[in-house]
Order: C-alpha cells, then sequence, then structure tokens
C-alpha cells in the first residue's frame, strides 16, 4: 500500500523539480525566473495540441517518445523512493533498468536519426557517444556496490541488511561514488557542463536538437520521460547522501523530498557556476567519474575481503 | 528406443544430402529445382529438429561408430551439449534455403546455383557431424568437409576478383587453424596413443594447456577471434547472402563449439586457460564493435559485429572456466549458460540482420551504407525486421540478445567476491561488457538510422521495393523468435543450462535459482513491454481530436534542404573511432585544389584493421620477399625438374643405405 502511494506521489510530482532549478538558476542571474510550477502548464499545453510530422519520418519517430517515457515510468517502480518498498523487486533488477533506459536512449536517437537533418544526426551522434561512457561509470558503481553488499537490487541496496549509506562499513568510499554519480547525471539528463539545455543555437545541441522535430502530447511525452529519469538520477543520490530508516515508512518523505529539493538546488548552481566544456573535453569529464568509482573498487579490495 | 532416435537422425541427414544432389540432377528446370531443393532440405532439418526434441526426453547419450575402410573406426556421440549446437544448425539452415528462392533469381545461373546447393547440404551435414564427433579421426574428416565446402560456397561469384581474394583468405585461414587443431590432436595422441577423446583427461597438465592453447588458436580462426578474424570481414560481403547468414550464424559457432568440447574433455582446472579466453573475448569484443562503426559497407560491418558476438560469448566462456578453477558453481554455470544461450541468440538475430542486407542489396544494387536511405518506407517488412534484428543484437530489452547479456553479467559478478586477479579480471569484464553494449547499439542505430530512416540519398535507394513472400517469411520468422525468446526467457535459460547437463565435469547449477532467474527475467521484460503499451493508448487517447498535419523537416532556418546533407554512416561513428585512436587507424587520402581553375579533387576515409595491416605487415610481406628469393629455383625448364626428382631419388637412397 505504501509502496504505491509513494510511486504515485512520485510520478506526480516528478515535474516540479526542474522548476527549481530554473528558480535558483533565475535567482543567481538576478532575475524573477518562471514560476515554480512551470513545467506542469507546459505539459498541460502541450497536451492540447495536434502535433506536425515530417512527411520523412516512419513509425519509428513515435516509438522514441513511447519507449524513452516507458522506461523512465519503470525505473521508478524498482526504486525505493524514500526507503519505502519498491512495487517490485528482484536480484538483478539494476542491470535489467539500466539497459531499459538504454532501449529509450536506442529509439530517441533513431527518431532523430529519422528526421533526415543533419543537426539531428549530429546531435544523435554525440548522445550515442557519450551515453556510451556514462553507461562505463554507471556499471562501475554497481561493482562497488556489489562488492561492498553483495546485492543487485535497487531495494537491497538501500532496504537490504546491510544498506549502503556513508554511515556503513567502508561509508568514505560513497563520496568518491556521489561525485561520480553527479557528474553522470549531469551527462545522462544533458545539464551544464555536458549540454545546455537553455541554448537555442543548434549546432551546439545535444540532447536538445534529438527532439526538434516532436510536437504535441509526442514532446510531453519525451519532457515527462526526461523528468522521471533526473528523479530517479537524483533520488539514487539522495539515498546514497542521507541514510533513512525502512521501518519510518511515509514519515520519510517530507525529508527525501527536501533532500531531492537540496540536489536539484545544486544542479541548479551548478548549471549558473560552469560554462559547458568544449565537446571534445566532454568524454575526459565522463571518463573522470569512471576512474573514480574503479579507484574506489580497488580501494575495497584493501578492507572487504 | 535409442535405435529408434539414431535412425531417424541419420535418415534425417540423409535426407538432406539427397535434397543437395537432386539439383544437379533437374537444374534445367530452375524453378522447379529450388522448389524441389528447399522442400527436401526443409523436411530433412525439421526432421532432424524432431529428434532432437524426442532424443532429449530420452536422457542416456547416443552412440555410433562406423568401421570406414576397414582401416579406422569413425565414431558419434550425440550428448547434451552437441544437441544444443544442432538447434542453431537445423533451425537456420532451412530458412536460408527459403531465402535462397529469391535471392538466386537468375536462370542463366542455374548449374551453378545446383552446385552451390549441393555443397550448402553437404555443409549442414558436416556441421551436424562436427557437433557429435568423438573421435579425432572423425573430427578431423567432418571439419575438413565443413571447411572445403563453405569455401566452394563462398565463391559463388568467381567472376569478380574480390570474391576470389576473399576465398583464398578465407581457405588459408581455415587450414591454418586446421593444422593448429591436428597438432594439438597430435599432442594428445602422443600421450595417449588413442585416438579417441574421452581419454584426453588422463594427460599430464603442462601438455593440456598447449594442447588448449594450440586448439584456442585453431578453432578460434574459423570462430573469428581477434586476430585470427581477418577472413571473416572479406569472406561475408563475398558470399551470397544466405550463405553469410549460415556462415556468421551457425559455421562460426563451430569454433566455439570446438573450444567448449576440448576444455571439457581435457577436464584442465587450471585457472590460466579462462583468463586467457576471457580476454581475448574482451579483445575482440570491443575491437569487433570498433571496426564495425568504422565500415560503411553493410555487410562488411554485419561481419565484424560477429567477431563482436564471438567475443561475448568467449567472455561468457571464460568467466564459465574461471568459475570451474574458482570452483564457484554458479559463476561457472551462468558462464557457459550464457555463452550458450548467446550462440543461439546471435545465429537467431545475425542470420536475421544477414537475409535484410542481402535484401537491400539485392533490392537497391549497392552496399553502402551511405547510398541508401528511406528504405523504411520503401521495404516495410525487410525495415521492420531489421529493426527488430538490431535491437537484439544491441542486447536491449525486451528482445533475447538481453536475456543472454544478463547470464554472462550474473556469472561476471559472482567474481567480484574474491580479492585476488579474479575480482580485476571481473570488474574489466563487466565493464567490457557496458561498453561493447553501447558501442554496438550505437553501431545498430547507425545501420538503421542511415539505411532505412531518413531521405533516400541515391536514385538506386528511392526505387527499391520489397522482396517477395519468400525473402520476407524467414526474416519475420526469425524477428519473432528474437521477441518470443525476450518474453518467455525461463524455458530458453533452462534450455541453456540443459545443454550444459551431460558434463560430467561441470557440477549442476540448484535448479531453484535457474527458474528464479527465468522468472525475474521474465517479469522484467513483460513488465517493460506492458508499460510501453499502456504509454501507447495514453498516447492514443491524448491523439483524440487533435490535429495531425504534416510538414517538411524542420532545416534550423536553410531553406533549400537536399537529401546529401543527411548525416552519413561515417561521420556519424566518426568521434568515437576517432576516441580510440591507436587501435582503430583512420587514413584519410586528400587531394586538395593547389592550381587556380577547378579540377578533379579525390577525398577518400577508411578504417584500417590493426590485425589485417599487422600480419600484413610482419608477416605476409617479409614472407614474400624471403620467399621471392628462392624465386630461382622455378624456372620453368622440365629437364631439370626431372634433374631434381633424380638428385632427391639419390640423396634418400644414399641416406636410408649408409
Amino acid at each position: 500500500m505504501e509502496s504505491f502511494l509513494s510511486i504515485g506521489i512520485a510520478l506526480l510530482s516528478a515535474p516540479f523539480f526542474p522548476g527549481i532549478i530554473l528558480k535558483v538558476k533565475a535567482f543567481l542571474a538576478g532575475k524573477k525566473g518562471p514560476p515554480l510550477l512551470i513545467k506542469y502548464y507546459t505539459l498541460i499545453k502541450l497536451f492540447r495540441k495536434g502535433s506536425v510530422y515530417s512527411t520523412t519520418t516512419s513509425f519509428v519517430f513515435i516509438f522514441g517518445p513511447l519507449v524513452s517515457c516507458a522506461g523512465g515510468v519503470m525505473i521508478l517502480l524498482f526504486f525505493p523512493l524514500a526507503a519505502i518498498a519498491p512495487v517490485f523487486s528482484f536480484h538483478g533488477d539494476v542491470l535489467v533498468l539500466f539497459y531499459v533506459l538504454a532501449a529509450g536512449r536506442f529509439f530517441t536517437i533513431a527518431a532523430a536519426l529519422d528526421t533526415g537533418s543533419p543537426f539531428q544526426g549530429m546531435g544523435a551522434a554525440r548522445e550515442a557517444f557519450f551515453g556510451t561512457l556514462a553507461e562505463a561509470s554507471i556499471f562501475a558503481i554497481l561493482i562497488l556496490f556489489y562488492r561492498m553488499n553483495g546485492a543487485l537490487s535497487f531495494s537491497d541496496y538501500f532496504i537490504g541488511t546491510t544498506p549502503i549509506s556513508l554511515t556503513g562499513p567502508a561509508g568514505a568510499l560513497l563520496l568518491l561514488v556521489i561525485v561520480a554519480l553527479f557528474m553522470v547525471l549531469l551527462t545522462e539528463n544533458s545539464r551544464v557542463p555536458v549540454d545546455d539545455p537553455a541554448t537555442h543555437l543548434e549546432l551546439t545541441m545535444i540532447h536538445e536538437v534529438m527532439i526538434l522535430d516532436h510536437s504535441g502530447p509526442d514532446l510531453a511525452l519525451i519532457e515527462i520521460g526526461s523528468f522521471y529519469k533526473l528523479f530517479f538520477y537524483s533520488a539514487f543520490l539522495t539515498l546514497i547522501i542521507c541514510p533513512f530508516n525502512p521501518s519510518a515508512g511515509l514519515v520519510n518523505l517530507p525529508i527525501f523530498y527536501g533532500v531531492m529539493a537540496l540536489i536539484y538546488m545544486a544542479i541548479g548552481v551548478t548549471e549558473s557556476m560552469m560554462a559547458r566544456l568544449r565537446m571534445n573535453l566532454v568524454p575526459k569529464f565522463v571518463l573522470t567519474s569512471n576512474i573514480l568509482v574503479v579507484f574506489a573498487v580497488i580501494l575495497t579490495m584493501g578492507f572487504i575481503k | 528406443m535409442r535405435l529408434l532416435v539414431l535412425n531417424s537422425f541419420l535418415l534425417s541427414l540423409a535426407i538432406i544430402v539427397a535434397g543437395g544432389v537432386i539439383p544437379l540432377l533437374t537444374y534445367r528446370r530452375f524453378v522447379l529445382t529450388k522448389c524441389l531443393y528447399i522442400s527436401v532440405t526443409a523436411i530433412g532439418c525439421i526432421s532432424g529438429l524432431y529428434t532432437i526434441s524426442s532424443a532429449v526426453s530420452d536422457p542416456a547419450s547416443l552412440d555410433w561408430s562406423w568401421p570406414w575402410l576397414h582401416l579406422f573406426t569413425l565414431s558419434f556421440t550425440f550428448d547434451s551439449l552437441s544437441f544444443f549446437f544442432l538447434l542453431p544448425i537445423f533451425l537456420i539452415c532451412p530458412l536460408a534455403a527459403i531465402y535462397s528462392f529469391f535471392y538466386f533469381d537468375r536462370a542463366e545461373n542455374s548449374f551453378r546455383t545446383a552446385i552451390s546447393y549441393l555443397f550448402t547440404n553437404l555443409l549442414i551435414v558436416s556441421m551436424a557431424l562436427v557437433t557429435a564427433a568423438s573421435n579425432m579421426l572423425t573430427f578431423a574428416l567432418v571439419w575438413e568437409v565443413m571447411s572445403i565446402s563453405s569455401y566452394f560456397l563462398v565463391m559463388y561469384d568467381y567472376e569478380k576478383k574480390p570474391t576470389r581474394t576473399a576465398g583464398y583468405l578465407y581457405l588459408l585461414f581455415a587450414q591454418a587453424g586446421a593444422l593448429l587443431i591436428f597438432a594439438a590432436f597430435g599432442i594428445i595422441f602422443s600421450h595417449t596413443g588413442s585416438l579417441d577423446f574421452s581419454q584426453a583427461t588422463a594427460i599430464p597438465d603442462s601438455a593440456k594447456l598447449l594442447v588448449f592453447f594450440l586448439a584456442f588458436l585453431g578453432f578460434g580462426s574459423k570462430a573469428g577471434i581477434f586476430p585470427l578474424h581477418i577472413w571473416l570481414p572479406h569472406a561475408h560481403p563475398a558470399a551470397p547472402s544466405h550463405i553469410s547468414a549460415i556462415m556468421s550464424g551457425v559455421m562460426i559457432k563451430m569454433g566455439i563449439y570446438g573450444i567448449l568440447r576440448l576444455y571439457f574433455v581435457l577436464g584442465a582446472t587450471d585457472i590460466r586457460i579462462g583468463q586467457t579466453v576471457l580476454i581475448f573475448g574482451m579483445i575482440s569484443g570491443l575491437l569487433g564493435v570498433l571496426y564495425a562503426l568504422g565500415k560503411t559497407n553493410i555487410k562488411r560491418l554485419l561481419a565484424y559485429s560477429s567477431v563482436e558476438n564471438i567475443g561475448i560469448i568467449l567472455m561468457g566462456a571464460g568467466i564459465g572456466m574461471i568459475g570451474v578453477a574458482q570452483d564457484n558453481i554458479i559463476m561457472a554455470g551462468f558462464g557457459f549458460a550464457g555463452c550458450l544461450l548467446h550462440v543461439l541468440n546471435h545465429s537467431i538475430f545475425k542470420s536475421l540482420l544477414f537475409l535484410g542486407a542481402g535484401a537491400v542489396i539485392k533490392k537497391t544494387g549497392t552496399s553502402q551504407v551511405d547510398q541508401l536511405g528511406g528504405l523504411m518506407k520503401r521495404m516495410p517488412f525487410a525495415g521492420k525486421t531489421f529493426l527488430a534484428g538490431s535491437v537484439s543484437i544491441s542486447g536491449l530489452p525486451p528482445f533475447n540478445g538481453f536475456i543472454s547479456e544478463f547470464l554472462v553479467y550474473f556469472a561476471a559478478f559472482q567474481g567480484l567476491k574474491y580479492t585476488n586477479s579474479t575480482m580485476l579480471l571481473s570488474m574489466m569484464a563487466i565493464i567490457s561488457l557496458a561498453v561493447i553494449g553501447g558501442l554496438a547499439s550505437f553501431c545498430f542505430t547507425k545501420v538503421v538510422g542511415i539505411v532505412f530512416l531518413g531521405e533516400p540519398r541515391t536514385e538506386m535507394a528511392r526505387q527499391a521495393t520489397e522482396g517477395g513472400m519468400f525473402m520476407v517469411m524467414p526474416m519475420v520468422f526469425l524477428a519473432v523468435s528474437c521477441l518470443v525468446i525476450g518474453i518467455f526467457p525461463a524455458g530458453f535459460v533452462e534450455l541453456a543450462f540443459g545443454g550444459l547437463s551431460d558434463i560430467a565435469f561441470l557440477r549442476q547449477v540448484d535448479a531453484e535459482l535457474i527458474q528464479t532467474i527465468g522468472s525475474n527475467l521474465a517479469l522484467g521484460t513483460r513488465l517493460f513491454l506492458g508499460i510501453f503499451f499502456f504509454v501507447f493508448l495514453c498516447r492514443k487517447l491524448l491523439y483524440r481530436r487533435k490535429e495531425i498535419t504534416a510538414g517538411s523537416t524542420w532545416g534550423c532556418g536553410f531553406t533549400r534542404p537536399t537529401t546529401r546533407i543527411q548525416y552519413t554512416g561515417t561521420s556519424y561513428a566518426r568521434s568515437v573511432v576517432d576516441f580510440f585512436r591507436p587501435f582503430a587507424i583512420i587514413r584519410e587520402t586528400d587531394i586538395r585544389l593547389k592550381k587556380i581553375f577547378p579540377e578533379r579533387t579525390v577525398f577518400e576515409n577508411r578504417v584500417d584493421d590493426i590485425a589485417e595491416t599487422g600480419i600484413n605487415r610482419g608477416l605476409a610481406l617479409p614472407l614474400l620477399i624471403l620467399l621471392g628469393k628462392l624465386r630461382w629455383i622455378q624456372h620453368g625448364n622440365v629437364q631439370l625438374y626431372i634433374g631434381y626428382i633424380i638428385v632427391a631419388i639419390l640423396i634418400l637412397l644414399l641416406v636410408l643405405f649408409i
């Protein structure tokens, strides 16, 4: 029962948090910024519209939004938000879920190539490249967690017998993981310094240009999928930073969403403080996160027997 | 009962051989030949499949021996591993035969087609017997029949020079591999004095190491392990597409079968064996997919992708072997099961991709990726099935490639529990498997995106049409099997473990764990498919009574778009190939304008395979220069040649009698 309530609240509240990022960026720029509920207004506006489809595209163009949205929903169903048991969970579900996200990326890229536009092809090539490098970092994190915990499931990571937290054994290694995971979050969700979501120059875009031809409810589905994906990565970071007591149940929710808001604010601060990196420096950025986690794994050889 | 099963198996092999001989008699009536061939071969293969299914229920293994020329005994033993490897043979070959109805469409080549059919069926029969050979002589005989018949199949278009080159290269590597395999057999024979495989466990451990490495290199040249894979990217584009499907889907797996069978027969537990196999697997996987990204010929790209998947299969086998050495039942069992299931999965989706590529090449006349485009609308069935094959080969749920990769991951994670080199190798294996998966989806979004999506780049692509029913049926069947294995994985995971059940060397993994993993995977893929359909329904609801219009693609302000401004395959893959620079050398030839007036300029860029350039520069050229110095012996004077013979006989007589 609690699981369904928790997932329902998550699915409905996910569009609220990107508004925090926009508010923080505006505040640091000395502006007032859009209202906090801006993304809800955007979604309602898009739901009301129809669509224009390019004559070049085929059915694959429609699959892009569908698969990426389905992936975003699925990954939240398996995640123990606020240390409440998730709706589904099994040993090995992390592998299934990250490959589901990769399937979403496959179809988004295919939809971008379907339009026959050179800009979309460019964005697709970049997204595929950086996404592959980010996958390597994520799997390094999964390896580290397996070394610490022996678990291959999100619920076992955080609600199992030996949950992963900064206060647990080998907790200091999690500092490296937090930095690495934050870097992966910025890469996978197209944030500065990897990609600027607010740019209007197609030549410099990565993710935005791939969805340029989508309109109406298709675009709304893409946006929802990206909100859920960012929510998932932030929730992952939250549960690592802040240990929750599983038995407290729904009481954890306010603290959980508070820490989530802090993480989104950190994203906003990062976006305001840094400029985006030159394209050929982005692989170095992503691989730095990989090296940090691999280093952490090697450190476990010292004190986990 | 056992005799009945054995007899029906031999009957199906006999039917397949007959199916190969019939075209030689009826080749003047082309369509009749094709129909007869397809039906007889299909009957043979289906009865073979039926035999397997009835034999599996009978737990005892089948033995058969036949005295040949009253000198040697050819003996065959069918056990669970043999039956598992027979599955792709009897599944893919009839589908390739049905496809050949559409592919061989020129009646003036009917005699050549009949010969090709004969050698195809010889290939099928010899591959089936390879899985069963239990005696060194038998194995050598059927292995050579397999290599030679596939050589003749590759040489179908022998008038073209690239085909001849590809054939010679293939024959060279096949025979070099056979040389290494027979050397390994020779070492076993020198220790045991018997030709039978079952005696091989008795040889000393140091000999086992040498035998395995020789055989690994020999079988590896057949399987396509880096750096012995060089023949693959030449032979597959040269051969007819359904032959490429059979070769890539089934024949290279016989190399994997050889490695596995020899490992189980030797019973070696040295951890270095597993480590070597795993490292070669990682290298083949990464470099295979990297070169696939760099290629623009669609069949060459698929050939390198086969190298990548052989790498994944070897990684599974290597992790299994390390598990055996570390005495970890789960690691060993899941590693080998992942290896076997990926053999089956790869045979299905790679054949599908080759059949699709063949359809594209047949209908557009070009195999260059950068001259195609927009084929999804013109060849809808080919496009949809090719898309299904691409998603499968990238290892994405809900298709079958993900299931076997999951099993390999599961085994590799088990290896993280240790604190020695096994942990480091397992970590490298998991990260490389993740990178291979990412690069594979990169590669296949390139193929699907550039070939099937977007706008046609040339007139040939614009005029393409769908092939007939015979082209579509096998591809649809294979695509549906990919989805079925993905949605109902539990049965197939158990099938993979069942393939290991007769191996006395491996202890059996707990059946309950296998069932749990199978049902969890089923839950994962079915849930994903369910959520997908739910979102699809939501989208349909959202689009009710909404205005949908058509327009052209947003050109970002560019008002005169053409089809040539689209991204090409080379540009799509450029950044990542450049990233791996020491392994993927990009050679660019660029002749620029030097004078004032415009003139012809050339730009060419290609990605070189370092194995090919390495063997060329390091082995082939020095050998040619050295042997060139001995040219003077071949002067063409017959009298002096007879003189050579007399001198040689005199020397031998002197040596023998002094």
